[in-house]
C-alpha cells in the first residue's frame, strides 16, 4: 500500500468539506438561536414543537378574549351599581312617603323624583359598550327596554309579562365566551334577568308571556321582583295618594284615615319589595363579580401557562448559546488545524532534494 | 569481434528498454491527476541466453509488456459502493426541496390552519363584527391557498426531478455507447497480443459512472468485453451493441424506456438503481404519499369545518352554507375508491363571499347578531377535531413533517456514510493502482542510472572495439 498525491489531497479536501459544513451548521444555530432549524434536524421534536406553538397562539386569543370580557364587565358592574343607588333612593323616598306629615305637594315631589329615578334606570338598562346594548342578550343592536304601549295600570297583572309597563326586546341569551380551553363563562347578565326578574329559561320574548316556576308555571318566581313595574306602581301609588287602583272603590275620600291606612299599608309593601330588587340587583352584580375575578385568576393562569408554554418550545427548538459558541470554537480550532496542515503538506515535495 | 557485437547489441536494447521505462514514468507522472488512471509499468524480460560452448550468455533486455497495477477487486466495491452512494445522492436535492416546502418555521401550514381557527375564536368575542367576519373569510382564503400552493410546489419538484432525469439520460446514453466502442477497441487491440491499458482504465471508469447513474451492473464475456445491465437485467450493452434510454413526456410525467433492438420497455422502479432509483423513489412513492396525506388534511378540515357551519347561521339568517369548497356537508357519502380526498388540497377554496354569511350563530327564527354560538363550535374544531381519532390537524401536519425529516435525515446518515465509504476505497484504489510521484521520482532515477551505465557500457565496448582495430597498424 502506497500513499498517493491523489489520496493525500482527497484526506485534506474530504476533512476540510466536513469541518467547514458542520463549522457552517453551527454558525447557522448560533446567529439564530434555533437548532430546529428544518425537519431532519430533530423530527421526533417537530410534533411538540407546533403543538405549543398551537396552544401559544391560543393562549395569546384567551388573554385578549378575556381582556375585552373584563373591559366589558367593568363597564356592566358600573350600571349595575348606580341601579343600587337608584333602589336605595327610592326606598328612601317611600319610606319618607309613609310619613304621614307628609304634605299632598310633597308628595307629587316624591311621584316626580321616582319618575326621574325610573327615567335613569331605563337609561341604565338601556346602556352600551363598544356601541352595543350591555344588557339586551344575543340582540345587541336591539334598544333592551322600551315602554309597554299596551301598559294600562288597571290591566296590570303580575303573573302576564305582556301588560307589564316595560317590555324586554332582547333575547334570554347571556353571552358565553371560552376563557380557557373549553370553559365557557357568560360574560354579560340578561334584561330579564336583572331588571324583569325573570331567569333566562322562561324568557321567550316580549310578545310572549313569561313562564315561571311549578307548580303555578308563572311569573314572579320567589323573591324576584319586576322592577320597573314596581317604580312605576311606587310613582302611580304615590301619585294617587290614597287610592288603590285595584281596589278603587274601597277608598273614595281624600283624607280618610281608613284610606290613609291602606296607602301606608300599600306603601310599606312596596318598601319590602324594593329591598328585595336591590337584592335582585346586588345578586346579579356579585354573581358577574364573581365571574371577574374568575376572568381574573384566568388571566394569571394563563400568562403563567404562556411562560411554560414557552419554556417547552424553546427546549424543542432553541439552541443553548454557551454550547453552541463552544461547538464553534471547538470546530474552529479544528479547521485552524486542517489548513494548516494542508499548507504544510505542499511545503514537502521529494522535488526539491534534486 | 563476434562477442563484442553482440554485447553492442546487448547494451543498444538496455538503452532502448531504458528509455521506454523512462517514457512510460513520464506518461505517469502527466497522468498523475488523471481519474481512474491506472499506473501502468514496463515488464523487463531478458532477451533468450544462447549457448556459447558451456555458457549461456544473454543477449539483452526487452520490455515484454505494459501492464497496468489493477485490482479486480477494489474495482468492483467501487461499482457497488457507487450504486448506494449515487441512490442516496439522487435524493437529497429533492429531500432538501421538500424540507423547504414543508417547514416549521413560524409560517407554515400549520400556522395558518392555527390562524384560520383563531379568526373564528375572534369572531366569537364579537360576532356581528364585519371585520372579524372578513378576516374568517380571508383566513379560510389564506389556508386554502397555502393548500394550493404547497400542491403546487410539490409538483415543481416533481417536474424539475423529470428536468434533472431528462438532463442525465443524454450522459447516460453516450457512457452506454462509449462502452460498446471501447468494447470494440479493447478486443482489436488485445487480439493482436498487445494490452490496451488506456482503454480498459476508461472503461471501468465509464462503468462505475453508470454505476452511480443508473445501478448498473457489469460483467465480462467470453470476448474479455463488458457487459452492462440495469439492475432488474435488462440490457444496456452486449458486446459492442448498445441500448438507448429515452424519456418518454406522457402529459406532465416523464415514463423512461428502454429501446432494445426495436423493442420498446418500460423501465419501472424496480429495474432502476442509482440515482436514477433515487429521484423515480421521491417522484413515484415518496411526494405521491406526501400529497395524498396532504390532501387528507385538507379534506378533514375542509368537511369539519362545513358539517358545523352548514348547521349554523349568518348574520343575515342565511344557513345550509358549505365554507370550503371541498367535502360539503351534507353531501351523499362519497364513492369508495379512490380515496375521496384525492386532490383535495389543490381544488380547496372558500365559498362564502358575503361576509353576512359567515354562521357564527345558531339557527333560530330570529338570528342575533350578538349570537356566537356556532363560531365557538368552530373554533373548537381546531383543538378537538381529530383525523382518524388520532390526531388533530396541527399534529397531522406535524407527523407529516415528521416523515420528511426523518427520509431526509436518513438520507444525510446514508449519504455521508456512503460518501466515506467511496472515499475509502478510492484512496484504496489509489494506493494500489494511482500514481505516487516519490515512487515515480524514485523510479526516475533508477532508470536513469540505468541508461546512463547502459550508455557507458556501450562506450567500454567501443573503447574495446577501438584497441582492437589499433592493433594491427
Amino acid at each position: 500500500m502506497k500513499t498517493t498525491e491523489g489520496t493525500t489531497y482527497r484526506m485534506l479536501q474530504t476533512n476540510l468539506t466536513r469541518i467547514n459544513s458542520q463549522l457552517e451548521e453551527l454558525r447557522v444555530q448560533g446567529a439564530t438561536g434555533i437548532k430546529l432549524n428544518k425537519a431532519s434536524d430533530d423530527p421526533s421534536s417537530i410534533r411538540p414543537v407546533l403543538t405549543t406553538r398551537t396552544q401559544l397562539m391560543h393562549t395569546d386569543r384567551y388573554l385578549e378574549t378575556m381582556g375585552v370580557t373584563l373591559d366589558k364587565m367593568q363597564a356592566t358592574d358600573g350600571h349595575m351599581g348606580h341601579i343600587e343607588n337608584i333602589l336605595q333612593r327610592v326606598k328612601e323616598i317611600t319610606v319618607n312617603s309613609i310619613n304621614g306629615a307628609m304634605s299632598e305637594e310633597d308628595m307629587v315631589t316624591f311621584a316626580d323624583e321616582v319618575n326621574q329615578m325610573k327615567q335613569e334606570l331605563l337609561d341604565s338598562a338601556n346602556a352600551k359598550v363598544d356601541g352595543k346594548y350591555i344588557f339586551s342578550g344575543y340582540a345587541e343592536n336591539t334598544k333592551p327596554f322600551e315602554r309597554n304601549s299596551a301598559y294600562d295600570p288597571a290591566l296590570y297583572d303580575e303573573t302576564d309579562s305582556t301588560t307589564w309597563a316595560y317590555l324586554y326586546m332582547g333575547t334570554p341569551n347571556p353571552t358565553e365566551l371560552e376563557i380557557t380551553p373549553g370553559e365557557k363563562l357568560e360574560s354579560n347578565i340578561t334584561g330579564n334577568d336583572l331588571f324583569l326578574g325573570v331567569s333566562n329559561t322562561y324568557w321567550t320574548d316580549s310578545t310572549t308571556p313569561a313562564t315561571g316556576p311549578p307548580p303555578s308555571n308563572l311569573p314572579p318566581e320567589q323573591h324576584r321582583v319586576d322592577i320597573f313595574s314596581l317604580l312605576e306602581r311606587t310613582e302611580e301609588a304615590l301619585r294617587t295618594r290614597m287610592v288603590d287602583l285595584e281596589d278603587a272603590n274601597a277608598f273614595d275620600a281624600v283624607g280618610n284615615t281608613a284610606a290613609a291606612d291602606a296607602l301606608r299599608n300599600k306603601l310599606e309593601g312596596k318598601v319590602d319589595t324594593l329591598e328585595l330588587a336591590a337584592n335582585q340587583g346586588r345578586r346579579l352584580r356579585s354573581q358577574l363579580g364573581n365571574r371577574a375575578s374568575r376572568v381574573d385568576v384566568a388571566m394569571f393562569h394563563q400568562m403563567d401557562v404562556k411562560i411554560d408554554l414557552q419554556q417547552v418550545l424553546s427546549r424543542y427548538q432553541d439552541a443553548d448559546a454557551i454550547e453552541t459558541f463552544n461547538a464553534i470554537m471547538q470546530q474552529e480550532t479544528a479547521l485552524q488545524a486542517a489548513l494548516s496542515i494542508t499548507s504544510k503538506v505542499s511545503q514537502i515535495s521529494i522535488l526539491d532534494y534534486f | 569481434m563476434a562477442g563484442l557485437s553482440s554485447a553492442l547489441n546487448a547494451g543498444k536494447t538496455a538503452l532502448g528498454v531504458n528509455q521506454k521505462s523512462i517514457e512510460i514514468i513520464g506518461n505517469n507522472i502527466s497522468n498523475v491527476n488523471t481519474e481512474g488512471y491506472s499506473r501502468q509499468s514496463a515488464d523487463l524480460t531478458p532477451y533468450p541466453s544462447l549457448n556459447f560452448g558451456d555458457f549461456f550468455i544473454g543477449q539483452g533486455v526487452v520490455v515484454s509488456n505494459v501492464s497496468r497495477d489493477h485490482d479486480v477487486f477494489v474495482t468492483n466495491m467501487l461499482q457497488e459502493k457507487s450504486i448506494e452512494f449515487g441512490l442516496q445522492e439522487g435524493q437529497t436535492r429533492a429531500l432538501a426541496e421538500l424540507e423547504r416546502i414543508f417547514n416549521i418555521s413560524e409560517e407554515n401550514l400549520s400556522t395558518e390552519v392555527n390562524r384560520f381557527f383563531d379568526s373564528w375564536q375572534e369572531l366569537s368575542a364579537n360576532p356581528s363584527g364585519l371585520v372579524e367576519r372578513d378576516i374568517v373569510i380571508q383566513r379560510g382564503e389564506l389556508l386554502a391557498e397555502k393548500f394550493n400552493l404547497t400542491i403546487n410546489d410539490l409538483n415543481r419538484v416533481k417536474d424539475n426531478i423529470n428536468d434533472s432525469l431528462v438532463s442525465k439520460i443524454d450522459g447516460v446514453n453516450s457512457q452506454i455507447t462509449e462502452i460498446a466502442e471501447l468494447n470494440e477497441r479493447i478486443f482489436t487491440i488485445e487480439v493482436q497480443g498487445q494490452t490496451a491499458n488506456g482503454a480498459r482504465d476508461r472503461r471501468d471508469m465509464l462503468a462505475q459512472s453508470l454505476s452511480k447513474s443508473l445501478g448498473a451492473q457489469t460483467y465480462y464475456d467470453s470476448k474479455g468485453m463488458m457487459a452492462v445491465q440495469l439492475p432488474g437485467g435488462l440490457p444496456l450493452v452486449q458486446g459492442n451493441m448498445t441500448m438507448e434510454i429515452e424519456g418518454v413526456k406522457n402529459g406532465s410525467d416523464l415514463d423512461l424506456v428502454l429501446h432494445t433492438g426495436g423493442v420498446v420497455r418500460p423501465i419501472e422502479l424496480n429495474n432502476l438503481g442509482g440515482e436514477f432509483a433515487g429521484l423515480v423513489h421521491i417522484r413515484d412513492q415518496f411526494i405521491p404519499s406526501i400529497k395524498d396525506d396532504l390532501d387528507k388534511l385538507a379534506y378533514e378540515i375542509s368537511g369539519a369545518v362545513n358539517d358545523v357551519h352548514y348547521t349554523g347561521a349568518g348574520l343575515d339568517g342565511t344557513t345550509n352554507q358549505n365554507f370550503f369548497s371541498v367535502h360539503p356537508a351534507p353531501g351523499p357519502p362519497p364513492p369508495a375508491p379512490p380515496d375521496p380526498w384525492v386532490d383535495a388540497a389543490r381544488n380547496m377554496s372558500v365559498l362564502i363571499t358575503d361576509s353576512n354569511h359567515v354562521a357564527a350563530a345558531e339557527v333560530s327564527a330570529n338570528v342575533a347578531p350578538g349570537d356566537n354560538r356556532n363560531a365557538l363550535l368552530i373554533s373548537n374544531i381546531g383543538e378537538d377535531f381529530l383525523i382518524d381519532g388520532n390526531d388533530n390537524f396541527g399534529s397531522y401536519y406535524g407527523k407529516l413533517t415528521a416523515r420528511i425529516g426523518i427520509e431526509s435525515n436518513q438520507n444525510q446518515l446514508a449519504l455521508g456514510g456512503a460518501e466515506d465509504a467511496m472515499i475509502q476505497l478510492q484512496n484504496l484504489r489509489d494506493g494500489l493502482s494511482g500514481v505516487s510521484l516519490d515512487e515515480e521520482m524514485i523510479n526516475l532515477i533508477q532508470f536513469q542510472r540505468g541508461f546512463e551505465s547502459s550508455a557507458k557500457f556501450l562506450s567500454t565496448i567501443d573503447e574495446m572495439m577501438g584497441s582492437l582495430i589499433n592493433l594491427r597498424r
